[in-house]
């Protein structure tokens, strides 16, 4: 079976706000898309008949269609699904409410690759997509924890009441109000224990997670890789 | 002389009629205009079977070895009816084998003369089955498969991306076929797993309206199509194919996406529909049975007595009736044998 149909029907080069590249580059990210393991079981062959889309939440909100992502990957568009890379895929919230396709396809699952895809290859897309998030994964990836209290300052969340303020300016107090000594904290959600904390970097270095850092944020992966050095060194571990 | 039941065709739906009959007790009678048997699959040379992919040379053989085995039936290859006497049964039919003249008494009449491929010379669009090689209809696909050698016929290279167009002389006004003539989408879906085994890199299209793949003709072959061969099922019709660079261009739209399409094709297969074949019309004439505005034999009691006529005592079987597949042919050729048998035991 060709990877790609050599002749696509309309050719619509131009997305708005991210350059084309050339059909090899589109070609090589697309083939990581389908040589992906996970491919075959979530995209059979598709009916067209919209059922995805009418459960889709996305699909009420954007100009998304997860129709459309598993009718370019069907038909082995390579301009098409390049294009929805750079735009489409990052409009899905990943509910897989399309899983109730009558084929058993996964639309939501074949976006959930091509994201992948675009971020080990730092697409323009998946640098933008991921931009507002620089915070968090700087938090999750060097702390292990997503939401510490001392975001909660009331400038920022004006619409949680007036109490915001009084618990922020006496945000260690009111911590080591919680039962939990590991919650007694402030930066973080709760205590990380160093052990925790290198066996989650060895596992953003063995994933890979760290290097997609790199392609989508470099001043971030320098931040992070440095915090992890350190730590890693201690147990001998190099990057 | 005997009154016998008189199949006339020798296809699947006569052949199944024919059999049933026979093993029924009654003295049978096929009169097949050619000098074999078999009909459609076998005139036309068509590879294998809708849906098993079976071999339909040997498909036929073992309905017509089954046929020849019993002493109560004789076959009339090279024979016509061309003419009938009175008006109810029993009936007196005039043969002709050959330049020989014989006559029948029949007790009964089946009427199995079936169907004639739409010729895609009277399409409304352009599809220019006359003009370009490249452009063939099913059963010329059908042949090249049996013969095992898929070429493109203007230049015998392999054919890289090959298309087929459904509803070519179907549901169309404009033609005046506003019937789905029932079995292309399933031969369409089952030539395109069969060019995708003959080639494996080739590219194979499916343009369609709908892909009406009743029953088990889902899983049996448009899944595994699509699933297995990765033959593309695009819903849309094709409204002109034009020659280009050595290639066809083929012009329509894909409906899905929303977007115009024009794709180079090595080939296009018209999935052509079926239309009543001149011995059906004929032979409806010449027993004075009605007929429904495209052709084909009315059935008097529809739906559920599939085979009577406007004639008592004359039956019609498989595509004679309209579009049909082999389970029709074979359905309906054992209703009408039981009712054909029972209206020689009523004469007695």
């Amino acid at each position: 079976m060709p990877a790609a149909t050599k002749d696509p029907y309309l050719k619509r080069d131009h997305v708005a706000g991210h350059s084309d590249v050339d059909r090899a580059t589109k070609e090589r990210l697309i083939s990581q898309v389908m040589a992906d393991s996970r491919f075959g079981d979530y995209l059979y062959g598709c009916y067209e008949c919209g059922i995805c889309v009418a459960a889709c939440p996305s699909a009420r909100f954007y100009d998304f269609s997860p129709r459309r992502i598993a009718q370019a990957a069907a038909r082995r568009d390579v301009d098409l699904m390049f294009q929805q890379m750079q735009e489409d895929i990052w409009e899905c919230s990943q509910c897989f409410s399309c899983l109730r396709c009558p084929r058993g396809n996964n639309p939501g699952g074949v976006i959930t690759i091509m994201r992948e895809v675009a971020v080990k290859e730092g697409l323009h897309s998946a640098k933008d997509a991921l931009a507002g998030y620089s915070r968090i994964i700087y938090k999750i990836m060097s702390t292990g924890t997503q939401v510490s209290p001392d975001m909660l300052q009331p400038d920022a969340f004006p619409d949680w009441g007036p109490e915001v303020k009084d618990v922020s300016e006496n945000l260690d107090l009111w911590r080591r109000m919680l039962p939990p000594e590991t919650m007694h904290t402030t930066t973080t959600g709760w205590q990380v224990a160093d052990r925790t904390l290198v066996e989650l970097y060895v596992i953003w270095l063995e994933t890979g997670a760290l290097d997609m850092i790199a392609q989508v944020d470099q001043g971030i992966h320098m931040i992070l890789e440095e915090i992890m050095e350190e730590k890693l060194e201690e147990e001998g571990i190099e990057i | 002389m005997q009154e016998r039941v008189v199949v006339v065709g020798g296809g699947p739906a006569g052949i199944s009629a024919a059999i049933a009959a026979a093993e029924l007790g009654a003295p049978v009678t096929v009169v097949e205009k050619n000098a074999y048997l078999g009909g459609r699959p076998i005139e036309e040379n068509y590879a294998s079977l809708t849906p098993y992919l079976e071999s339909a040379e040997e498909v036929m053989g073992r309905l017509i070895d089954r046929l020849t085995a019993f002493d109560n039936v004789d076959i009339l290859t090279s024979s016509q009816v061309i003419g009938k006497s009175g008006d109810s049964r029993p009936f007196e039919l005039d043969v002709l084998t050959g330049s020989t003249a014989t006559k029948l008494k029949a007790g009964s009449i089946i009427i199995a003369t079936g169907f004639t491929h739409f010729d895609p010379g009277r399409e409304t669009q352009l599809y220019g089955y006359y003009e370009f090689e490249d452009v063939v209809a099913l059963q010329d696909l059908e042949a090249m498969l049996k013969e095992g050698k898929v070429v493109r016929p203007s230049n015998g290279e392999t054919p890289q991306r090959v298309c087929f167009v459904q509803c070519v002389g179907s549901r169309d006004r404009q033609i005046g076929n506003e019937y789905c003539s029932k079995v292309c989408c399933g031969v369409a879906s089952k030539e395109a797993i069969e060019v995708k085994l003959a080639i494996p890199n080739a590219e194979v299209f499916i343009f369609y309206i709908d892909m009406r793949m009743y029953g088990y003709w889902e899983s049996q072959l448009y899944w595994p199509a699509q699933e297995q061969h990765h033959v593309q099922y695009v819903k849309g019709i094709i409204t002109e194919v034009l020659p280009k660079a050595g290639k066809l261009l083929v012009r329509g739209e894909d409906t899905t996406m929303g977007r115009p399409m024009e794709v180079l094709m090595d080939m296009v297969v018209l999935s052509v529909g079926m239309e009543a074949s001149p011995g059906t019309r004929k032979m409806a004439v010449l027993l004075g049975v009605e007929q429904n505005k495209y052709g084909f034999i009315e059935a008097a009691h529809s739906p559920l007595d599939t085979v009577s006529t406007s004639v008592n005592g004359v039956y019609a079987v498989g595509a004679a009736l309209g579009p049909s597949d082999l389970e029709d042919c074979a359905s309906t050729g054992g209703l009408a044998a039981a009712k054909a048998v029972r209206d020689l035991h009523a004469l007695v």
